[in-house]
């Protein structure tokens, strides 16, 4: 069965992002519950037992609603706990503009953590085209080459064709030809990018960030539509954690008085298509999900989902 | 005047060897007054692109291809090169190629298209198909931030045509259709300082904006990459219909066509297609469309089928004049005599062809030097 852990912060309401503390209160609750284990770095060692990771975020939209720095920096700081050196750590995305735009400092040095693009010079697209269904890709030297394992770090929102994005639409950003595989709905493409061999070997975890959800509108920024969820989702299943994901966006859809997805035309069908190859667990009901509130302080206690 | 299209080609065959060979075209290039230093440039254009509606709740539809993607803030077409900002489309290559040549324009090819002429050849990164076996998939396949880019803006390349005398300017390698506005720009200037403009092209593109280009333009070459609905949907990730529409509409306005079919082994090379496609050529075109049949080598997403056999070109050619189509020639199989330009009355050559250069021209004020007859094209 597949887990998936959602922990919700049940301190402070935020004016707007969580501090890296906050963050790490999250990720602490949250990946101890994942793989059973405490402290968090312990899990993370198991998970991450050595060599290069990996965090591709999303940075579409500059600092409006890409992944935050401060999330990347909690979960760099566990990284480290764990016994990975800082400069095996590579935060990453499509091009280095796109990073900077959303907060980053680029660093592609062999001190400290690394930051790059992979528009990054040497780096680029490799040259053996990958293929799983009607996807044929180059893919980043950032994950082929640089990173041993990989977490998908991507924002949950809305996606004008997709319906959803989250972890499995976060993996365009990975491959040279991202614009071939969005109609119809990016199905099944969505799925079959992330089974291409490079990216679902590598890709052991996904933390998705739903601290403020656009519901609707995206994939660009659009502050009409936002809404508080307060939490961020864990799972070693890209299926599962997306599954959970479309169940709370369609929960903020609905709040605020909009049809679902489904019914504008947007039904996100690439995750059946993802269950369909194996790449994980589409069904709600047969996921093994658990909820946590975490007040200011760290503690846990079990939580509802809305 | 059919002596001195005779050393017109020694010459250019010898400058696009060199310059290909030695990729000396940038710096030679380089040498024009006022022209830009050719260094490369990682910056996209943020032109606002031409044929789209802004849609009611965001985003836009693109209108200038029957794909008609509909993009919203951030996101792009599946041309790669088009991104909405706002509620703005905008053409993210304007001015902006990755690759440039001084080509013969026997390599287009047209061959009815003042032989042994150049042509200044150039193309961006982006393409509204994907045929999977696209030879140039590096830069059609590509969006224009993972290509080398040269700033060089519409007045530019007229001013190195002049200065080099380069009488064309072709649009070609990836799909121009996806860089439009450029071309557009480009062409229409070129025209008022008397610089011509040929498009190569897979044709796949909407009525309006075809009509408002056409005007300047002297000649499209359109690889019809098949006759068949299913292998547009396979091979090429396109329609078949659209291209046909576009083939009968630049044949209305008198804009010179040529034809290429690619011959794909076990993909498009039965009788029946090669039949039907001369069918629909002789009935919408007329049997004086030059047709070229060319030779598939293996590459790009298409790398397990071996390369067409010569034979299978040759049936081509030969149940196309069969039905009547009047020039047909095979391409990719330098040497052979279907290279070459025939009669239709008397047999006779009309221009010998050895690859791209040209070996010998029978021709006087565009008529056969043996029969009289005239031989269509711009000579
Ligand atoms: S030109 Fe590009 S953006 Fe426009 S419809 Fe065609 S593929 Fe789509």
């Amino acid at each position: 069965m597949s887990k998936v852990v959602v922990v919700k912060n049940a301190g402070i309401r935020p004016v707007k992002k969580l501090a890296v503390d906050q963050y790490r209160l999250l990720l602490e609750t949250g990946l101890g519950a994942l793989f059973d284990r405490k402290p968090a770095s312990a899990a993370l060692s198991t998970m991450f037992p050595g060599g290069v990771v990996g965090m591709k975020t999303n940075c579409l939209t500059r600092k409006l609603n890409s992944t935050p720095k401060s999330l990347t920096d909690a979960i760099s700081e566990m990284l480290e706990d764990s016994g990975i050196k800082a400069n095996n750590v590579v935060v990453w995305e499509r091009t280095n503009r796109e990073l900077a735009d959303a907060g980053f400092e680029l660093n592609a040095s062999s001190f400290g953590r690394r930051c790059m693009g992979t528009d990054t010079n040497g780096l680029g697209y490799g040259r053996t085209f990958y293929n799983s269904g009607e996807v044929n890709s180059l893919i980043s030297r950032i994950l082929t080459d640089v990173i041993d394992r990989n977490i998908n770090i991507p924002v949950l929102k809305d996606h004008s064709i997709a319906g959803l994005s989250g972890g499995l639409k976060n993996m365009y950003g990975a491959i040279h030809n991202p614009n071939k595989y969005h109609i119809p709905n990016c199905n099944p493409h969505a799925a079959h990018i992330s089974n291409l061999e490079p990216i679902r070997k590598k890709n052991r975890l996904t933390i998705i960030d739903a601290i403020r959800v656009q519901y609707n509108s995206g994939p660009g920024f659009d502050s009409r539509y936002l809404e508080y969820f307060g939490g961020i989702l864990l799972s070693t299943d890209p299926v599962a954690v997306d599954r959970v994901g479309l169940e709370i966006l369609e929960h903020c859809r609905l709040m605020n008085k909009l049809p679902a997805l489904e019914q504008v035309g947007r039904p996100v069908k690439y995750l059946k298509s993802a269950d369909a190859i194996g790449l994980g667990m589409e069904r709600f009901e047969e996921i093994d999900l658990q909820v946590l509130a975490v007040d200011e302080n760290g503690a846990a206690r079990p939580g509802e989902l809305f | 005047m059919e002596r001195r299209l005779f050393l017109r080609c020694l010459g250019c065959g010898a400058t696009a060897t060199l310059l290909a060979q030695t990729e000396l075209l940038p710096r030679a290039l380089g040498g024009v007054q006022n022209a830009c230093a050719f260094d490369y440039t990682k910056k996209l254009s943020s032109v606002e692109a031409w044929y789209y509606v802004k849609r009611e709740g965001g985003g836009i539809e693109c209108r200038l291809c029957p794909r008609r993607c509909v993009v919203t803030d951030l996101e792009r077409g599946y041309c790669g090169v088009r991104e909405t900002r706002g509620d703005i489309y905008y053409t993210l290559v304007y001015g902006l190629p990755c690759s440039l040549n001084i080509d013969p324009i026997e390599k287009k090819p047209l061959y009815h298209f003042y032989p042994g002429t150049t042509a200044f050849s150039l193309a961006t990164a982006g393409c509204n198909a994907n045929c999977k076996f696209c030879q140039n998939w590096e830069i059609s396949q590509t969006r224009p931030e993972q290509t080398d880019n040269i700033d060089l803006p519409p007045q530019t390349i007229v001013d190195i045509c002049n200065h080099r005398k380069v009488p064309s300017i072709a649009y070609t390698y990836s799909e121009p259709i996806i860089f439009f506005e450029y071309m557009y720009d480009t062409a229409k200037l070129g025209h008022e300082k008397g610089i011509r403009s040929v498009m190569i092209t897979g044709g796949y593109i909407e009525k309006e904006p075809l009509k408002d280009l056409l005007q300047h333009l002297d000649a499209v070459k359109v690889d019809l990459k098949a006759i068949r609905e299913q292998y547009y949907k396979d091979i090429v990730n396109a329609e078949l219909k659209p291209v046909l529409d576009a083939l009968v509409e630049i044949k209305r306005t008198g804009v010179w066509l040529e034809i290429v079919y690619l011959v794909v082994p076990t993909l498009n090379d039965s009788e029946e297609e090669f039949v039907e496609l001369a069918r629909w050529i002789k009935t919408n075109l007329g049997t004086d469309t030059p047709v070229h049949f060319s030779k598939f080598y293996p590459q790009y997403l298409l790398k397990n089928l071996p390369p067409t056999p010569t034979g299978t070109l040759e049936m081509a050619r030969n149940i196309c004049r069969a039905e009547g189509l009047e020039y047909v020639y095979l391409g990719n199989v330098p040497g052979h005599p279907a290279e070459s330009t025939y009669c239709p009355k008397c047999n006779e050559v009309v221009i010998a062809r050895r690859g791209y250069t040209i070996l010998q021209v029978n021709l006087n004020n565009c008529r056969c030097s043996n029969c009289n007859n005239e031989i269509p094209g711009l000579f």
